[in-house]
């Protein structure tokens, strides 16, 4: 990784420090097995702003992201323990149904995953399921859903092809899309760049940057000048544990433990 | 560390909204699938629970040691069909093990994505699910027919060819997984292509080329259709040159279970334990070679 | 440690200058060999249709071959055969075996797939996976003693006191004699018998699916039913049909279990649960007493069992490998 010191350009709306908290973590444990993967997590993530999780391979930053959804919970030997509250309810509760929590919180993930449908279907897929819309209203809200995913004008005259057919950063911003389309509260990004060019890349990278206006954004990213470029708060992870959590411009410029110093100046990682 | 305002603040949406009738659907998709997988251990369980209960009880040491008995006469054993099955079952194997592996070699090896081994390999795996009565015709015309008598001989090369395609495909299989640097570094010795395949790749796929065998073998033991008009069956022991009818198991199973009387059900029995145990046994190792190697 | 060996071989022989010539001698032999098994392999199928073929010609020339498929009496005494009480038969039970296996399979490669935890997936796994070694004759046997008389007390004896007069259901499933062999009987057997091969080829296809792609279903909120619904079989789709037509070929072409259980008629009946008998257990019971053209019509129903399998086993080939290209 090069050197991310250098000067990172500061994101188009600084850290607001009155916003409130959308996504409270308290205690959090973590486990895959007998492995302890995330130690004692707090953070708090503010309502309509981009926090960017960063560390090296292995420190528990994707593994985080996906406690919010609970998605870990398709494989039977992870658990998480502890409390992530979502607007004041904790989702870790049993009581939680999570294909509701899931519907609320949208997730986009490492390689584009379009569903074997039509891109019309697969913007449509999500809210279908919990929705009774009108033809009309899908329509409407197919195409509010692709606007806002930069990818409307790309693909009007074609939504009843097939989302596969779509070049890799079409393919995610369509995924972008069927995210935004339920009307999430937070949308999870899960380095969504790694597998696509730069052009593509800078494409998410804005639209993430308007998604901010409406949505609570959590990102983990490979890659600190991404992180940089787009987010207010920054939390650095390392071997499980939040090393440093601030705004952005702190952790890049001024980081106050060592650790982060060296990541972030590309030292080790 | 973190000092931020109570995480109430932002006005969430009401939650509850997931469609009962979504849950409905799911339930239901997880009691069916539940209940079918349940069928297929239970018929398992059926299958085998009923060969115990009636096989083992005509199961006796006189089974192993006296001929198939005719009609109307007492007692009797499968000795003759126990011996007819092995035999059969050899030269199958036998005959199928050197085509098998040689064809499924040049697949892998020689033909490797040419047009005419991309028909073979399409050929071999329609052949894997061939209706083994067809088999038994084709070899009727071939080797019945012709000298007007049924053999041991053709017995085998039917069970032969039901054989090939299992130790084709396997061989092709466990071949390619052989990683190409091995075979280079063979090549780079200055070892011609067959004695880089004898020596090195065979040797390196040797274990999942054994397990096909094994499949193989499994597969052909308690094959009955193909043996109906080829090695035919009898209640005698067979000729030495394996010419006329052999008696072997599959048939006589089959004879004798749809018999009325008492004794050859009851031996029906004992063949059926019999030969559902050798070839479960056999799958079970070869599953397990099969799952070794692949750890390895 | 088979390396070192090798290259020992192989300097060795570089040594002898002669043996480079011995070495090309080998090297063309081994590769006609392998050549020639693999010809074996299409020779084998050229071999059964051209048996058939052969053998059946006299009964395609004595009936035609339009009569022969439509003719519907088989009557050795008369040396009349025609072979549609057979082939409705085949196709019958090979229907009856998919509209039972296709949705139970489907189940249990959605439950080892989807819903097994560690622990059950094992053994549940192995059983599936034994049920397809357990040999045909096996099945027979347990369609004859055990499975038969269970369809005859709880399923024919209720059904006709039902279904006893009505119009059409009363003729379709209605059974004469209540005796628990028929094609009913056979075609449910044969589902068993398929489970197997389209659960596992199933499961495999199911097992391919990118992990991503089923978490980003759930990730929006899916149920398990509705991840497999829209997204697992869909990305699936045609390759599970090539499984299924995987096992209707096995169907078709299925002759002990069947031979034991269909009851054997000559005659095409109307009900399901009356007996019957397919072009396999046809051939299976008569072809050893045959004679003259008798012999020549089986051959001619062989021909016709060759036909219709390798189509459908054909095509299930074509639809599977479509998928894994990809």
């Amino acid at each position: 990784m090069s050197a991310g010191l250098a000067t990172p350009v500061p994101s188009g709306r600084a850290a607001d420090e009155s916003a409130p908290s959308r996504i409270a973590v308290r205690r959090l444990d973590f486990y895959y097995g007998d492995a302890h993967a995330l130690k004692g997590i707090e953070l708090d993530f503010r309502d309509r702003h981009v926090t960017a999780l960063i560390g090296p391979s292995g420190c528990g930053k994707s593994t985080l992201l996906r406690c919010f959804n609970r998605i870990y919970s398709l494989y039977p030997d992870q658990r998480a323990t502890g409390e992530i509250n979502i607007d004041g309810r904790n989702i870790l509760s049993d009581d939680v149904d999570v294909n509701e929590l899931r519907a609320r919180i949208g997730m986009v993930f490492q390689k584009p995953t379009p569903f074997p449908m039509s891109i019309y279907d697969n913007v449509a897929f999500g809210m279908r399921l919990n929705e009774r819309l009108s033809r009309a209203d899908t329509d409407a809200r197919v195409e509010s859903a692709l606007r806002k995913a930069a990818l409307w004008d790309e693909v009007k005259d074609k939504l009843a092809r097939s989302g596969t057919g779509l070049s890799g950063g079409q393919q995610q911003r369509l995924c972008i899309a069927r995210a935004v389309a339920q009307n999430p509260e937070v949308i999870l990004f899960d380095e969504p760049t790694s597998a696509l060019d730069p052009i593509s890349t800078g494409k998410i990278e804005e639209l993430i940057e308007q998604l901010r206006s409406e949505f609570t954004i959590a990102i983990v990213t490979h890659n600190m000048q991404q992180a940089a470029r787009i987010s207010q708060y920054t939390a650095f992870m390392y071997l499980g544990e939040v090393v440093e959590f601030g705004p952005t411009g702190g952790i890049f410029m001024n980081p106050a433990k060592k650790q982060t110093h060296d990541y972030v100046t590309g030292r080790f990682g | 560390m973190p000092d931020v305002a109570v995480p109430n603040a932002a006005a969430p949406a009401e939650w509850g909204r997931v469609r009962p009738g979504r849950r409905a659907a799911d339930r239901v998709l997880r009691a069916f699938s539940v209940c079918v997988s349940a069928i297929g251990v239970l018929a398992l369980g059926s299958i085998l629970g009923m060969l115990l209960f009636r096989g083992l009880s005509a199961l006796g040491p006189g089974v192993f040691t006296t001929v198939t008995p005719g009609p109307g006469s007492q007692d009797g054993g499968l000795a003759n069909a126990i011996a007819g099955s092995l035999v059969l079952t050899a030269i199958g194997i036998a005959v199928a093990t050197p085509i098998g592996l040689l064809a499924g070699t040049y697949l892998a090896e020689y033909g490797r994505g040419s047009r005419l081994a991309v028909s073979i390999r399409f050929v071999n795996d329609v052949l894997l699910s061939a209706p083994s009565i067809l088999i038994g015709l084709f070899v009727y015309t071939l080797m019945v027919a012709p000298f007007g008598t049924y053999s041991g001989w053709a017995g085998g090369a039917a069970l032969a060819i039901i054989a090939i395609p299992v130790i084709v495909r396997t061989t092709e299989d466990m071949l390619s997984l052989v990683p190409a640097t091995l075979r280079e570094a063979g090549a780079a010795l200055g070892a011609p292509p067959s004695r880089v395949i004898t020596l090195v790749t065979w040797r390196a796929a040797r274990a999942g080329i054994v397990t096909g065998i094994v499949l193989a073998t499994a597969r052909i033991a308690g094959e009955t259709a193909p043996l109906l008009f080829t090695a035919l069956n009898n209640n005698f022991w067979f000729a030495g040159n394996l010419v006329g009818g052999v008696s072997n198991l599959p048939v006589t199973i089959y004879q004798f279970a749809l018999s009325p009387y008492g004794n050859w059900q009851e031996l029906a029995w004992a063949g059926a334990l019999l030969i559902t145990a050798a070839v479960l046994i056999l799958s079970v190792v070869a599953r397990h070679v099969i799952r070794k190697d692949a750890v390895r | 440690m088979s390396a070192i060996a090798t290259s020992e071989k192989v300097m060795a022989h570089h040594e002898a200058g002669r043996a480079r010539i011995s070495h090309g001698g080998f090297d063309r032999a081994f590769r006609a060999a392998s050549l020639g098994c693999a010809l074996l392999v299409l020779l084998v199928l050229v071999g059964i249709l051209g048996a058939t073929l052969w053998g059946g010609w006299p009964a395609f020339r004595e009936f035609g071959i339009l009569g022969f498929i439509t003719g519907t009496r088989w009557n050795v005494g008369a040396e009349q055969f025609g072979a549609w009480p057979a082939i409705a038969g085949t196709l019958a039970s090979a229907a009856i075996a998919l509209v039972a296996g296709v949705p139970i399979s489907l189940g249990i490669s959605v439950f080892l797939t989807q819903l097994a935890r560690g622990w059950m997936r094992r053994p549940i796994a192995t059983a599936v996976e034994l049920l397809a070694a357990v040999p045909s004759i096996i099945y027979g046997m347990w369609g004859l003693f055990v499975f038969a008389p269970l369809v005859a007390a709880f399923v024919q004896v209720p059904l006709n006191a039902v279904v006893e007069g009505l119009p059409l259901v009363g003729t379709l499933l209605y059974s004469r004699v209540p005796s628990g062999t028929g094609i009913f009987t056979a075609g449910i057997i044969l589902a068993l018998m398929i489970i197997p091969f389209i659960a596992s080829v199933t499961r495999d296809m199911l097992d391919q699916i990118p992990p991503v792609l089923r978490e980003s279903a759930f990730g929006i909120g899916c149920t398990t039913w509705e991840v497999v619904r829209h997204v697992l079989l869909p990305h699936a789709g045609v390759s599970i049909i090539g499984a299924v037509m995987l096992g209707l070929g096995r169907a078709l072409g299925e002759t002990m279990a069947v031979t034991f259980v269909i009851g054997n008629a000559n005659r095409l009946s109307p009900s399901i649960f009356d007996p019957g008998s397919t072009i396999a257990s046809r051939i299976a019971n008569e072809f050893n007493e045959a004679a003259g053209l008798q012999l020549s019509a089986l051959s001619a129903l062989g021909c016709i069992l060759f036909l219709v399998t390798f189509a459908v086993l054909i095509l299930a080939r074509l639809l599977i490998a479509r998928v894994k290209r990809i």
